[in-house]
C-alpha cells in the first residue's frame, strides 16, 4: 500500500493534532486541536472519496462540537497553570499503546483502497443497491438512497434519538433557557 | 442571569455583525442546499441541519447569545423539531394508509409522478429540521450554563 504526499501528510498531521488534544494542558488548545483533528479527518474522507462522510465530520466534528466545547468552557474555571503538555502517565501510554498496536495488526489484512474485488465492492448487496438504487428510488446518490429509503426505518431511529436527545437535554439540565 | 451578562463574553464589533450579516443568507441557502441537493450530491438532512443551526450560532456570536434567544421564536425551535419527526413519520406511515410498506415511495405514485425522489427530500428536510432545532437548542442551553443552584448569588 502506498500512500501519495497529500494523503501522508494528511496522516501526519491527523496524528499530531490527535496527540496535541490529549496532551495539551490547556482545555481550549486542546478544543482548538480537537477541531484541527476533525477537519483533517473529514479531508482524509473527502480523499478515500466518502464525501458524506467528510461533510458530517466537517459539519459536526469541526464545526458545531467545537462551538458547544468553548461554550462550555465560557462556563467554566480554567486554573492557571504554566505547563503546557499534561505529565504523561506511562501506564495509560502503555495501555493505548497496546490497543494501537492490536488495531494496526488487522490493517494488513485489509483490502488495497479501491480494490474491485474487495468484498464489500464486489458484495452481492453493494451491486444490488448500486444497480437499482436510481431505478427504484430516483435518487443519484446511493448513500442517500440507502439512507432514506432501503433503510428508512433505521434512519427514522436515528432521527427520533436525536429529537428525544434534545428533548430531555432541554428538559432536564434547564427548563427556561428560551424564556 | 444569563452568559453574555458577564464582561468579557460577548463584544460588539461593527466588523462580526457586518461580515455575518452578509454571510448568513448564504450559509442558510447553502444548508438548504445540502439538504434539497442530498439526494443527488453528497449531503442530507443530518448535515444541512447542523450547517441550518449554525446560522443561528453565527448570529448569536454576532449580536449576543441572550438577544438572538429573544429574537428567536422558542416555538419555530420547538415546531421544527416535533414537525420534522411529524413529516418523517408521517409519509413513512402514509405509505401504510395506501396499502404498501412503511416509507414504500412508490405507494404515492398515483398522486405525483416523482413520488420517490420528492419524498426522499421531503425526509431529509423533516431529519435537517430535527437536527437544526436540537443543535441550537443544545447551544442556548449550554450559552446559558446549567449550573444554577436556586437562590445562587452572584456568578
Amino acid at each position: 500500500m502506498s500512500l501519495t504526499l497529500l494523503q501522508g501528510a494528511l496522516l501526519v498531521f491527523v496524528l499530531c493534532c490527535a496527540v496535541g488534544a490529549a496532551l495539551l494542558k490547556d482545555t481550549l488548545a486542546a478544543v482548538i486541536a480537537f477541531a484541527a483533528y476533525s477537519l483533517g479527518i473529514s479531508i482524509i474522507w473527502l480523499v478515500l472519496q466518502a464525501p458524506d462522510v467528510g461533510l458530517t465530520e466537517a459539519a459536526v466534528g469541526a464545526g458545531i462540537m467545537t462551538i458547544l466545547f468553548i461554550l462550555a468552557l465560557a462556563n467554566t474555571v480554567t486554573p492557571e497553570t504554566d505547563r503546557l503538555f499534561e505529565p504523561i502517565r506511562w501506564r495509560t501510554v502503555l495501555f493505548v499503546g497496546a490497543f494501537v498496536v492490536a488495531l494496526g495488526a488487522t490493517v494488513p489484512s485489509l483490502p488495497a483502497i479501491g480494490d474491485p474485488t474487495a468484498p464489500v465492492a464486489g458484495g452481492e448487496i453493494t451491486q444490488y443497491y448500486l444497480e437499482h438504487a436510481y431505478k427504484e428510488t430516483q435518487v443519484k446518490n446511493a448513500v442517500t438512497a440507502v439512507l432514506a429509503a432501503y433503510r428508512g426505518f433505521d434512519t427514522l431511529g436515528e432521527a427520533v434519538v436525536v429529537f428525544s436527545a434534545g428533548v430531555v437535554a432541554l428538559s432536564v439540565l434547564r427548563r427556561e433557557v428560551f424564556a | 442571569m444569563s452568559a453574555d451578562e458577564e464582561p468579557g463574553l460577548y463584544v460588539e464589533s461593527t466588523i462580526i455583525m457586518t461580515t455575518v450579516r452578509v454571510v448568513a443568507p448564504f450559509v442558510l441557502t447553502f444548508a438548504l442546499f445540502i439538504m434539497f441537493h442530498g439526494a443527488d450530491t453528497p449531503g442530507g438532512g443530518f448535515q444541512g441541519g447542523v450547517i441550518a443551526g449554525s446560522v443561528v450560532m453565527m448570529l448569536a456570536f454576532a449580536y449576543g447569545i441572550d438577544s438572538t434567544r429573544q429574537w428567536l421564536d422558542v416555538r419555530v425551535v420547538a415546531a421544527l423539531a416535533s414537525g420534522g419527526v411529524l413529516v418523517f413519520a408521517g409519509i413513512g406511515l402514509g405509505a401504510i394508509a395506501l396499502g404498501g410498506n412503511f416509507l414504500q415511495y412508490n405507494e404515492y405514485l398515483p398522486y405525483y409522478a416523482k413520488a420517490s425522489k420528492y419524498g426522499i427530500e421531503l425526509v431529509e428536510l423533516g431529519i435537517g429540521g430535527i437536527v437544526a432545532a436540537v443543535a441550537i437548542g443544545l447551544f442556548f442551553l449550554l450559552a446559558a450554563g446549567f449550573g444554577h443552584v436556586v437562590g445562587e448569588g452572584e456568578r
